[in-house]
């Protein structure tokens, strides 16, 4: 096992729970910290702790009227505001006990991760906790409150001045990151998701590319519904290398959304568990090759929690930890039996999925074509330059 | 069914043979009051595009020599190959942004590599009437309901019950039913499955999202 990675997880992350029918639900932190313990590859004392981020490091990104509003709904007050100007308290994000506290321990974790990877010696971080990618500076949306991603970049632009790639893999566009910096040149965000005309929350077209000065430091791929792993991953690998190329980043940190496979009940993506021994994987060789190895991971959505989660984010773990010959074995079946009783849906014994998981897409050809085509159009910019520098 | 290029290409296309001379390539454009013309082979793959004002453009003077060699050259010799078009499930408001982008009025449609109809500007003004972009953190709610009154009122007070916010509606007669409306709600909601689930007990046909057959 690579010691230049840190896995960071605080018990005080599990809080972030809004209620018992919600979607977004932390049980799965537990059930993955789980799956890389019974592997053998994770051990309780080589985790290292999140922390409580302050009022001040949330006042990097967020408005100090909203931040106001979240601790005064965590106390037990309520207004009206609330809900119209902040966003607490609609059915996607509702109040419950603490959620300042979880809020800001799930952003703690994404800043230890940065501290860690400029301070502490370790080349990765990955603080699964952490992908809250629609929190707006205003705005509670998509069951963020606190976007940690955004102060964290903001956290490193201040502390460290790198230059950030963050690449977003959710099925949801990550327009809470992309508007945060979409006037800044020293932070370029590529998001992979489910078009807008189908998906929440409806942005990510290939025209944003940025304003200002940060024109042309907004990519976007916004994928057919139904697309599967075949051209989601020709999609993937090409804007990702390309992006990396022209940006020539200090740093990369990767949102890994598990939420684009075919079993996610909020998406309509057709991926399986493949692309997400994919993601992991490329994130991890280009932060080899352009960034010293600097790379930081963080969650996201993803809402199968037994049969797609667990495995996703183990995988980035073992990609980052460089342990992934322990996929030689089949998922533990320790893991298998203390989870099954709890879990409605039969969880997966592999790796990898079986053939045939879904019914057959009779508009394969033309969303494959679609997606190359949106593809061509994202990266267009980079391809006029290099023309230019050829001739 | 929602607004696809599909739903308002002209299907009937005015087409000419690669070997068609330019003057009568003219004519043919004069006398179906069109401005574009798709090139096509006898399998119906597209090879290029002319249009009236490239012609009138590139042709030389009525009073020069030229000219009559010109009206009288093969269309294939002065059509744009590089043709940029557009499928049959592009959403008209896309095909718009290429227009646009591209500074052209026109869009052959095609499918499987053949020429399945066009589409041109004065087409989408009359869709983009009726269609809305969004802006704002939202998912986009497809309905067919019956067309009459209080259907909408109806389909909203259930959206209230949820207590969601709708950020912009869309409603138009379907395009393959007129007995048939349909309602396009943007709502500011990312877990719409309790709305549906209310949605479906009532009896709304959910056009989007639709799920795959046999999804879990």
């Amino acid at each position: 096992m690579s010691q230049e990675a840190a896995y960071i997880f605080s018990p005080e992350q599990l809080q972030y729970k809004f209620h018992n029918e919600h979607p977004f639900n932390q049980h799965r932190l537990s059930i993955t910290n789980d799956l890389l313990m019974k592997l053998g590859a994770l051990s309780p004392e080589t985790i290292l702790p999140a922390r409580k981020a302050t009022i001040d490091e949330l006042l990097l990104i967020h408005d100090e009227d909203y931040v106001q509003a979240v601790i005064g709904a965590a106390e037990g007050q309520s207004r009206s505001s609330y809900r119209t100007t902040f966003g607490i308290g609609t059915e996607d994000t509702p109040v419950f006990p603490h959620m300042h506290d979880a809020a800001a321990w799930l952003v703690g974790g994404t800043l230890a991760a940065v501290d860690y990877v400029f301070d502490s010696g370790y080349k990765h971080a990955l603080n699964l906790g952490g992908g809250l990618h629609h929190g707006f500076r205003g705005k509670a949306s998509g069951f963020c409150i606190y976007n940690d991603s955004s102060i964290a970049i903001e956290y490193i632009r201040k502390k460290y001045d790198a230059r950030v790639l963050y690449v977003d893999t959710d099925a949801h566009h990550g327009d809470g990151v992309q508007w945060a910096f979409y006037n800044d040149p020293d932070v370029c965000t590529l998001s992979f998701h489910e078009s807008g005309r189908f998906l929440f929350p409806g942005t990510g077209h290939v025209n944003e590319r940025g304003h200002g000065d940060g024109y042309g430091y907004s990519f976007n791929i916004p994928l057919e519904a139904f697309t599967e792993d075949e051209s989601w991953l020709v999609a993937y690998k090409a804007a990702m290398r390309e992006v990396t190329e022209y940006f020539k980043p200090d740093i990369i940190l990767t949102q890994n959304g598990a939420d684009a496979h075919y079993y996610d009940p909020l998406t309509h993506l057709c991926g399986t568990i493949n692309i997400f021994h994919e993601i992991p994987k490329l994130a991890h060789e280009l932060a080899h090759e352009f960034c010293g190895g600097k790379w930081i991971a963080v969650g996201g959505g993803g809402y199968d929690i037994w049969r797609v989660v667990p495995r996703a984010w183990s995988l980035i773990w073992l990609e980052m930890s460089e342990q992934k010959e322990t996929l030689k074995q089949s998922i533990p079946k320790v893991w298998l039996d203390n989870w099954q009783e709890e879990a409605p849906v039969q969880l997966p014994p592999e790796w990898h999925d079986p053939k045939g998981l879904y019914p057959m897409i009779p508009r394969k050809k033309e969303i494959e074509k679609k997606n190359e085509r949106t593809l061509l159009k994202a990266l267009k910019p980079i391809y006029d330059q290099q023309k230019k520098v050829k001739s | 069914m929602s607004v696809n290029v599909r739903d308002i290409m002209k299907k009937d296309v005015i087409v000419a043979q690669r070997d068609m001379p330019v003057s009568e390539a003219l004519d043919l454009m004069k006398t179906h009051k069109i401005r574009h013309l798709p090139i096509v082979n006898k399998q119906n793959e597209i090879l290029g595009i002319v249009s009236d004002r490239d012609l009138r453009d590139a042709a030389p003077s009525i009073f020069d020599e030229k000219h009559k060699e010109f009206i009288n050259l093969p269309v294939s010799k002065v059509m744009i190959e590089d043709v940029i078009t557009a499928l049959p499930l592009d959403f008209v408001e896309e095909s718009a942004n290429t227009m646009t982008e591209n500074q052209i009025s026109c869009l052959p449609v095609e499918e499987d590599g053949v020429l399945a109809g066009i589409i041109t500007e004065t087409d989408l003004l009359l869709t983009l009437v009726r269609l809305t972009g969004a802006a704002m953190p939202t998912s986009r709610l497809e309905i067919e309901v019956p067309n009459e009154s209080g259907q909408l009122s109806e389909v909203s007070n259930i959206i209230k019950d949820h207590q969601i916010n709708i950020q912009s509606v869309l409603v138009y007669q379907s395009f393959s039913d007129n007995t048939k409306k349909i309602l396009v709600f943007r709502v500011q909601c990312m877990d719409m499955r309790s709305l549906l689930k209310s949605l479906k007990e009532a009896n709304y046909k959910i056009i989007w999202p639709t799920e795959l057959e046999m999804k879990p």
